[in-house]
């Protein structure tokens, strides 16, 4: 129970970033898992070579993740958005300018750090609880998703900025008739997500094993939790987040570890055969 | 005072507006009659800035140019539009599309005593304030949409045909809650099929037919202007408005 909801936390954390990207500014972000793992490096570097915990590491990776995809939105994306007469043209334009966007950022990690595997012991103490083993180190990655993505919830959903947020999500013409600086409020839903995103890649990485070229399955997890969940639905994203990381450790404690894979696709056609809005229905709940 | 001079819009190569031009001024009801794609829902979505004007086009507010400012810059100088098809948040609550309704920065600080008076005008959505808003009746979403309009707190009020779909009744209601709305002093822009009613409460009245104003005058004028009886008020004789005919 417990290691599942601990994958799942780490899905839905990296769903709900994804959502609002999006949900919010309709980008279909292909490069965003390269994110997750440019964060898990960088703190990876922090903690082995400057001693910067990664809990520190947190404190810096966020907010300059914040502002990078703040800047990538703002100088690449939106000459598209500019352009894009609606917003599935939009869509179909950032899947093919992010696609772009994952081969530079993965070629600039390689060049980096090279294609080996990294990882590094922080935390690993071993502790048993509800009578399952867990290192203190998922423990605690565990808990500061559920803390961001609760603020997050909050924050969407009892703040007038959030609100605005939301509003963007479910129909852009109307909220710019509320007035609503949409292409404001797209960049900011961006920027969050990338935001995020950073944050479990620092989460994952004091657990993982990771190297320069695994962006693309935190891309397709996410993408998976986000259809499920219900496109810009961050409590569905959560939701869907944490079903899928219980059933996928489910499936590899009780039958095989090589079916998780399966088991999740299985998952994911049952849930779209459905409901194929996802489980929780459209945006903005 | 909202003027706009010399309007013309385009959808690629078909010109849906072709140089109209009209003012509302505070505490007026102006009505535009027009048949099916006549270009009025083009006129309301070009002042606020939804489709784009073609270059000459003068559309002020108090003197101030509106022409090529998006739609959130335009209302946030105080003008509102409840769109055709309503374009309310269905995913959202009553109480939250009433709260993004004063999401202007001019709202915002009246947002309590505007919410107030437009609770006093639909004492319905007071009943319905935590329902979502897809689950509520045609008429219901109607007062949502106005009501979030009026939340922004404008000084002139457009509205696409804002009848279309409610009981004679509700119909009725629906205008005179637009006349006390003009009592408060703000100015109505009203596109409407619904002829008869619209020219009851309305001060003037403007005629548009592929795109261009081809008529105006008084709404008592226009009221009694054969041309228009002909082709608004349909083959009912006057005073017999709707068939279902509720009494009372
Ligand atoms: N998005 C669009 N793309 C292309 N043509 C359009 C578009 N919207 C409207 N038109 C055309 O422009 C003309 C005016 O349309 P408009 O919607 O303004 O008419 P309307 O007077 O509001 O009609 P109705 O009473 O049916 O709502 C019509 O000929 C219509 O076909
Ligand atoms: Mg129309």
């Amino acid at each position: 129970m417990l290691p599942g909801l601990i994958l799942g936390g780490m899905y839905a954390l990296v769903a709900m970033g994804l959502t609002l990207q999006y949900g919010v500014a309709r980008i279909m972000n292909l490069s965003y898992g390269e994110f997750l793992v440019a964060a898990a490096l960088a703190t990876f570097f922090l903690y082995t070579g400057l001693g910067v915990s990664p809990l520190l590491g947190l404190l810096i990776a966020v907010p300059a993740a914040y502002v990078l995809n703040w800047a990538i939105y703002q100088l690449l994306l939106v000459p598209l958005v500019r352009r894009a007469k609606n917003r599935d043209m939009l869509e179909v334009d950032s899947i093919l300018a992010t696609f772009g966007m994952l081969f530079v950022v993965q070629g600039l990690a390689h060049v980096l750090v090279g294609g080996q595997y990294y990882s590094y012991s922080y935390l690993s103490i071993p502790l048993s609880i509800l009578g399952s083993t867990v290192a203190l180190n998922r423990l605690i990655a565990l808990l500061f998703a559920a803390l961001i993505g609760l603020a997050l919830y909050f924050a969407l959903t009892r703040t007038r900025a959030g609100m605005a947020i939301r509003a963007v999500a479910v129909d852009p013409v109307s909220a710019g008739l509320v007035a609503i600086d949409v292409r404001r409020a797209s960049a900011f839903a961006f920027a969050l997500g990338g935001a995020l995103v950073a944050a479990a890649g620092v989460l994952v990485s004091v657990f993982l094993t990771l190297n320069a070229s695994m962006g693309v399955v935190f891309t397709t997890k996410a993408l998976i939790v986000v259809i499920m969940g219900g496109v810009g639905n961050l409590l569905g994203a959560l939701l869907a987040g944490l079903v899928l990381g219980l059933a996928e450790t489910a499936v590899a404690r009780l039958i095989d570890p090589g079916l998780t894979l399966a088991a999740n696709f299985a998952l994911f056609l049952i849930v779209l055969l459905w409901r194929p809005t996802g489980l929780f229905g459209g945006a903005a709940r | 005072m909202l003027e706009v001079r010399g309007l013309s819009a385009c959808y690629g190569k078909h010109r849906a507006l072709d140089g109209v031009g009209l003012s509302v001024a505070r505490g007026e009801i102006v009505v535009i009659l027009g048949a099916n794609g006549a270009g009025k829902t083009t006129l309301l979505k070009a002042i606020v800035g939804l489709v784009p004007p073609i270059r000459g086009a003068r559309v002020t507010l108090d003197g101030s140019d509106l022409v090529g400012l998006p739609s959130h810059a335009i209302v946030e100088a105080g003008i509102a539009l409840v769109p055709e098809g309503r374009g309310i948040f269905a995913e959202l609550t009553v109480r939250e599309n009433l709260l993004l309704g004063a999401y202007a920065a001019r709202a915002r600080l009246k947002e309590a005593s505007n919410l107030q008076r437009v609770l006093g005008l639909f004492p319905r959505l007071e009943e319905r304030f935590r329902q979502v808003v897809r689950t509520m009746s045609g008429g219901e979403q109607q007062m949502v949409a106005i009501g979030r309009a009026l939340m922004s707190a404008p000084e002139i009020l457009l509205l696409d045909e804002p009848s279309l779909g409610l009981s004679p009744l509700l119909c009725r209601e629906l205008f005179q809650v637009l006349a006390g709305i003009r009592g408060n002093g703000i100015g109505i822009l009203l596109v409407e099929q619904n002829a008869k009613q619209s020219l009851n409460i309305a001060d003037r009245g403007l005629l548009i037919e592929t795109g261009r104003i081809v008529g105006q005058g008084s709404a008592a004028e226009l009221k009694d202007d054969p041309a228009v009886r002909r082709a608004y008020f349909g083959a009912a004789a006057p005073g017999a408005d709707g068939a279902t005919g509720s009494r009372g």
